[in-house]
C-alpha cells in the first residue's frame, strides 16, 4: 500500500518521524484528512489531536496546541509548539501521557467545549491502547 | 621550621582548589552535553520553520505588487527606537563568557547613540544584570533566572512585550545579542536581529512551481501567527545556546584553573623541597661546628 512521510517536529524535537498510511489533522478551519499524493498544502493548525494511521493500520494519536502543517504529495511536515504523544509500554504510562496532553490542551484554549470534546477523543484512544 | 609549615599550608589549600575546580569541569561537561542534546534537537525545528516562512513569505511578496503588508517585513530605514535583548549566564566562573556579551552589548549602545536612536534594553541572566545596574544603565526589565534553565513557555512570554511593542509601532526592530556555542572550545558572539524578518534575500524569478494556490487573507493570517511563533522561538533557541556555550565556557575556565593548580603544586613541592633541604643542611652546619668547636 501506497505510504506518505510524516514528521511531527517540536521546538524539543522530533515527536514522530515515519510513513504512514494516512494522517488526520485538526486544521484551523476544521478536521481533515490527508492521503497520499494529496496536493500541496499549508494550512494552520489549532489545538487538537493529530490521529496518525500506521502502516501496522494501528492508529497513534498525538495532541497538539497549535502548529503549521506543510503537505506535499509525499511528505507532511507538521510544526507544533507543544505536542503529547499517546503512548506507552503499559497502563500507567499512558495515563500519565494522557494527564500531560490535558494539561497541555487546558494551557492552549480557552474553550471548554474545544477542550471537553478533545479530551473525549484522547481518552478513547487510550481506553483503545489499553485494551 | 616555620617556612616549611606555611609551604605546607599553600599546597594543601591549592590542592584543595584543584579538587573544587576539577568537580566543576566535570559537572559543566555533563551538563554541557545535556544542552548539546537539547540544541541539536531544537535544531531542526529551527530549519524547518525557517523554510515555511521563507515559502509563504516569498509567496505573499511575489503575489502581491509592493511587497508584503505585514509590518513584520517593513523594511525601516531610520530606526527611532530599538529593543537589544541579551543573554547572559546566571554564574560566573566561566572566564570571558558573560563580559564578551556585555562588551558587545556596550557596543552596540554606543553605536546607536552616535546615531540617536534610542533603544531599550532588556536582560536576561543575573551577571549582565548585574554589570548594568552597577554601570546604572537603565534596563526596561530584567529576568534573572531564566537562562539557567531555558523554557519555551518563559521565553515566549518574555519576548512578547517586544512583539507587541513592534507591532503597534513603538519600536522599530529587536535584537538578540547572546554568546552562541560553536564548539567544545569555541564560542561565538551572536547578534540576531529577530525583527523585522528579513526578506530581502529572497527571489521571486526563483520561486518554485507549486500547485497549490491559497487566499491572500489566509496567507497573512498564516504568516502572522507564525511570525510570533518564529520570534519566540529564535528567544528560546538564543537561551539554549546561550548555556551550551556558557558550559563549555566553563569547562574549559575549569581545566585551565585545574591546570593551573596543579602547576602550582609542583612548584610549591619543589620550594616546600628546597626549604626542607636547607634546614636540614643548617642543622648539621650547626651540629659539626658545635663537634669542632669542643675539640
Amino acid at each position: 500500500m501506497e505510504t506518505l512521510k510524516l514528521e511531527v517536529i517540536t521546538p524539543s524535537g522530533l515527536i514522530f518521524n515515519g510513513s504512514v498510511l494516512s494522517v488526520t489533522l485538526p486544521g484551523e478551519e476544521g478536521e481533515f484528512g490527508v492521503l497520499p499524493r494529496h496536493a500541496t498544502l499549508t494550512t494552520l493548525l489549532k489545538a487538537g489531536v493529530i490521529d496518525i494511521e500506521k502502516e501496522n493500520k494501528s492508529i497513534e494519536s498525538v495532541v497538539v496546541n497549535w502548529g503549521v502543517v506543510q503537505v506535499d504529495e509525499e511528505k507532511v511536515v507538521v510544526l507544533v509548539d507543544g505536542a503529547v504523544a499517546i503512548r506507552g509500554e503499559n497502563e500507567s504510562e499512558i495515563a500519565k501521557a494522557l494527564d500531560d496532553a490535558k494539561r497541555l490542551l487546558r494551557d492552549a484554549s480557552d474553550s471548554n467545549i474545544a477542550i471537553a470534546s478533545v479530551a473525549a477523543k484522547i481518552e478513547g484512544a487510550a481506553q483503545k491502547l489499553i485494551y | 621550621m616555620a617556612n616549611l609549615k606555611e609551604i605546607q599550608r599553600k599546597i594543601k589549600s591549592v590542592s584543595s582548589t584543584q579538587k573544587t575546580t576539577r568537580a566543576m569541569k566535570l559537572v559543566s561537561t555533563a551538563k554541557l552535553r545535556r544542552a548539546e542534546e537539547l540544541a541539536k534537537r531544537s535544531r531542526l525545528f529551527a530549519q524547518k520553520t525557517n523554510q515555511v516562512i521563507a515559502e509563504i513569505a516569498l509567496r505573499v511578496k511575489c503575489q502581491k505588487v509592493g511587497g508584503i503588508e505585514s509590518r513584520a517585513f517593513a523594511k525601516i530605514d531610520a530606526p527611532a527606537m530599538v529593543d537589544i535583548i541579551f543573554v547572559t549566564a546566571d554564574k560566573g566562573l566561566c572566564g570571558g563568557f558573560n563580559m564578551q556579551t556585555i562588551k558587545a552589548v556596550r557596543k552596540m549602545i554606543e553605536g546607536h547613540k552616535e546615531k540617536k536612536i534610542k533603544m531599550r534594553l532588556r536582560g536576561i541572566g543575573k551577571k549582565g544584570i548585574e554589570y548594568f545596574n552597577y554601570n546604572e544603565v537603565e534596563l526596561l526589565d530584567a529576568v534573572k533566572d531564566l537562562s539557567s534553565a531555558p523554557d519555551m513557555q518563559r521565553a515566549a512570554e518574555f519576548i512578547q512585550t517586544s512583539i507587541q511593542d513592534y507591532y503597534e509601532g513603538k519600536i522599530d526592530a529587536v535584537y538578540i545579542v547572546y554568546n552562541g556555542y560553536k564548539n567544545v572550545i569555541t564560542q561565538e558572539l551572536k547578534t540576531i536581529r529577530v525583527l523585522p524578518v528579513n526578506v530581502d534575500e529572497y527571489d521571486c524569478s526563483e520561486q518554485k512551481q507549486s500547485m497549490l494556490e491559497i487566499e491572500a487573507e489566509d496567507h497573512e493570517k498564516m504568516l502572522n501567527s507564525l511570525i510570533e511563533k518564529y520570534v519566540e522561538y529564535n528567544m528560546y533557541y538564543a537561551l539554549i545556546d546561550s548555556v551550551a556555550a556558557e558550559h563549555s565556557a566553563r569547562m574549559q575556565a575549569m581545566d585551565s584553573a585545574t591546570n593551573n593548580a596543579k602547576e602550582m603544586v609542583k612548584s610549591l613541592k619543589v620550594k616546600f623541597n628546597k626549604a626542607r633541604q636547607e634546614s636540614i643542611t643548617t642543622e648539621l652546619i650547626e651540629i659539626i661546628s658545635g663537634v669542632e668547636s669542643m675539640k
